[in-house]
């Protein structure tokens, strides 16, 4: 146990030496407590003393503790911690393997009664300190700030400290593995930047197939429909035509039976081409770490906890409405709810299971290639 | 301090060491050390020191090795607690101060807080860093890095020391202090195994040394021992022209080979003795003055000048060099590890 204890107070002296983990832990705070710069009022909204009108956001609308906690979740979270937090926090941990490597430092540890596994792993969970410690503090501030800004007290925003720990720990194990088997702080950070814009572009190639997948299926859905209904008015003026002659119906016949094959024709050219790419980028991104739904799923918590759940529908409906209306793909409107309905179906266990199974993968190899090199 | 198996702190058997399948670093090393004394590892580089060491210290692990440590088979990681390290080219972290850096790694070897806290000042003051205990080791010098890193090896109260180059750096005071710690260590029943290339340093400390060339124990056994099993007579001669100490050893002294310009003569007398003439001086493998005569009277018959003669009892440095020279070339080993043997047919 001593020997735990003091390996975590290495790592936290670690830490604290580094100019970075300051850096980062400030730039958490001020960013948390730039959110007390903005204030509702019954006309807008204020950024320090500059006082700016809007019919949208403003008091009447849109009580102060809600507004606080939107901002957290839209910026807080899904654009500091999630992109520039994380990059900060890649940057500042990648080191801690190639230097923990680096000769005449590794054989001090290995020449001591402790086994190479558990230093291993030690070191490890001792580099998630760093983001869990950057984290709490954000979160923590924020609390605050919603508190006294908002008054809404809302514990459930440190639910963004073990999701987002979670998030990072996919990077950070593919960083570790860089950094055991090439012992350079450079190759890890920028092969796990360039890993993460891989997996990022997985499943932005995922999304956007099942985006025409969808699509097509609600067009041929459509077409369908058409179709049943065009060919009922058809076989009634076809029946009109043929008991009354002198009637207009054998012109609806024609524009009808014109109409049908129209829609026919449509029907004929949807094939599902898109069913087949999207089930192999689908594959692809189960075996992979899904970074984007790990933090949805902090999201669609928040949103539960947080009781957002009045200002997250209002902002789908109007998202839904507005995207329906003027979202298309090939002129034809893209069903923004069906696909959101998809990607949410993804269960936490996918999401969350599939994740943690490459994380144990690839962190099993680094820690083969760390207990069985020779330093 | 627990006796280990036959009185031996360090009991290497066969030990082999490949690096990818390509370097014999180490092939079939053997090697005691005995408790309570100070040993000393030489070699040239390359020669499979600091790997031998680190397969102590379980940093490196051996393709094959028999034999224990402290009576526990070699890679006994609880073992570990026992034992002292200091490696060569130590890299402490550097936001730790010289009190922190002992008692973080006297946590590692289990020792409890009280005890190491309590350790760290008495090293401190043993090795001379008291003063500077609570500075920053970036801000230390390579001298008093190598002060803290002994500290550090003698944290856990080891009953085996390791210590590779533990005088680099260290100026002549500071050899002097960490040469007495060795040999307080050695009377307080503490083993030494040291692993340095300074001879001189060995040799005023070490009570017994091997000396590893090619991966191999070239020489094994106490410093008194190999250097009086070398002692000869030397005797310096007026002329040093070879034919006319050939001329006048004709029949007593039998060389082994034609003599090469540049190299010394090497032969043996007609008891076997071994005799090597080198320049000026004559040097007969006998420790006996009176079996040198009758090549003094051989000598003085041929009218050859003795200006000196006297018994000399060569050094540790003396007994490196002809280790590491090949005797038919008269060449040092060169550095490196022995690339793997040829094949038969190659």
């Amino acid at each position: 146990m001593s020997q735990t204890i003091a390996l975590i107070l290495d790592a936290y002296r670690d830490l604290n030496s580094r100019k970075m983990f300051w850096i980062v832990l400030i730039l958490s705070t001020m960013v948390a407590a730039s959110f007390a710069a903005l204030r509702l009022t019954p006309d807008g909204f204020k950024i320090f003393f500059w006082h700016l009108h809007s019919t949208v956001l403003n008091s009447r609308n849109i009580s102060p503790g809600d507004f606080y906690k939107t901002i957290f979740l839209s910026y807080g979270i899904n654009f500091w911690l999630t992109w520039l937090a994380t990059v900060l926090a890649l940057i500042s941990t990648a080191s801690l393997f190639p230097d923990f490597l680096a000769g005449g430092a590794i054989d001090l540890y290995l020449s001591k009664p402790i086994s190479r596994l558990r230093l291993f792993i030690t070191k490890y969970l001792c580099g998630l300190l760093f983001v869990a410690l950057q984290i709490g503090c954000f979160c923590g501030a924020s609390f605050l700030v919603i508190g006294w800004c908002g008054g809404a007290w809302e514990p459930g925003i440190f639910l963004a400290i073990p999701i987002v720990v979670l998030f990072y720990s996919y990077l950070f194990c593919f960083c570790v593995l860089i950094g055991v088997w090439t012992r350079s702080t450079v190759a890890a950070v920028l092969l796990t930047l360039l890993f993460w814009v891989f997996i990022f572009g997985v499943h932005t190639t995922e999304v956007t197939l099942l985006t025409f997948k969808l699509t097509e299926e609600d067009r041929a859905a459509n077409l369908d429909r058409q179709m049943h209904s065009t060919q009922a008015m058809l076989t009634h003026y076809q029946q009109v035509a043929a008991t009354r002659p002198t009637t207009r119906g054998s012109e609806y016949v024609t524009m009808y039976q014109t109409q049908f094959d129209k829609e026919r024709s449509e029907r004929d050219e949807i094939h599902g081409g898109f069913d087949r790419p999207q089930a192999i980028f689908y594959d692809v991104k189960t075996v992979l770490p899904k970074t984007t739904e790990t933090v949805a799923l902090l999201e669609r918590e928040l949103i539960s906890k947080a009781g957002l759940q009045h200002v997250s529908q209002v902002n789908q409906e109007n998202e839904d409405d507005s995207q329906n209306s003027n979202v298309e793909l090939n002129n034809r409107p893209v069903p923004m709810a069906k696909i959101r309905a998809e990607i949410r179906s993804r269960s936490v266990g996918w999401v969350v299971g599939t994740s943690v199974g490459f994380e144990v993968v690839v962190l099993g190899l680094a820690a083969w290639i760390f207990c069985r090199r020779d330093y | 301090m627990r006796p280990a198996a036959d009185g031996y702190v360090i009991d290497l058997q066969n030990v082999t060491k490949i690096y990818r399948r390509r370097v014999h670093a180490l092939q079939g090393v053997s090697m005691q050390v005995r408790r309570g004394e100070i040993f000393g590892l030489l070699g040239p580089n390359g020669a499979g020191k600091s790997t031998l060491v680190k397969i102590m210290v379980t940093v490196v692990r051996p393709t094959s090795a028999r034999g224990m440590i402290l009576g526990h088979p070699i890679g006994h990681k609880p073992t570990l607690a026992r034992v002292g390290y200091l490696p060569e080219n130590h890299r402490f972290p550097k936001y730790l101060t010289g009190r922190q850096v002992i008692e973080f790694f006297s946590a590692l070897a289990n020792m409890n807080r009280p005890t190491r806290q309590r350790r760290a000042s008495e090293l401190l003051d043993l090795v001379g860093m008291t003063e500077w205990a609570n500075t920053k080791i970036s801000q230390y010098s390579k001298g008093m890095l190598q002060r803290v890193g002994l500290a550090q090896a003698l944290g856990a109260n080891p009953d085996l020391i390791i210590l590779d180059e533990p005088t680099d750096g260290v100026d002549p005071g500071g050899r002097r202090d960490i040469r007495q710690v060795l040999l307080r260590l050695r009377e307080q029943g503490a083993t030494v195994f040291i692993n340095s290339h300074l001879l001189s340093e060995l040799e005023s400390v070490c009570d017994r040394v091997a000396i590893l060339v090619g991966g191999k124990v070239a020489r094994q056994g106490s410093v008194d021992e190999m250097t009086i099993a070398k002692q000869c007579y030397c005797l310096e001669l007026e002329s040093p022209a070879w034919p006319a100490v050939a001329g006048a050893l004709a029949g007593v002294f039998d060389p082994t080979a034609a003599p090469v310009p540049g190299r010394p003569v090497r032969g043996s007398l007609a008891d076997k003795t071994w005799c090597e003439f080198d320049g000026a001086i004559l040097r007969v493998g006998k420790t006996d003055p009176a079996s040198v005569q009758p090549i003094i009277d051989a000598l003085r018959k041929a009218n050859l000048v003795i200006r000196a003669m006297q018994l000399v009892r060569p050094s540790l440095e003396d007994l490196f060099f002809e280790a590491v020279t090949d005797p038919t070339t008269g060449r040092t080993t060169p550095p490196g590890a022995r690339p793997p043997p040829l094949p038969r047919n190659a």
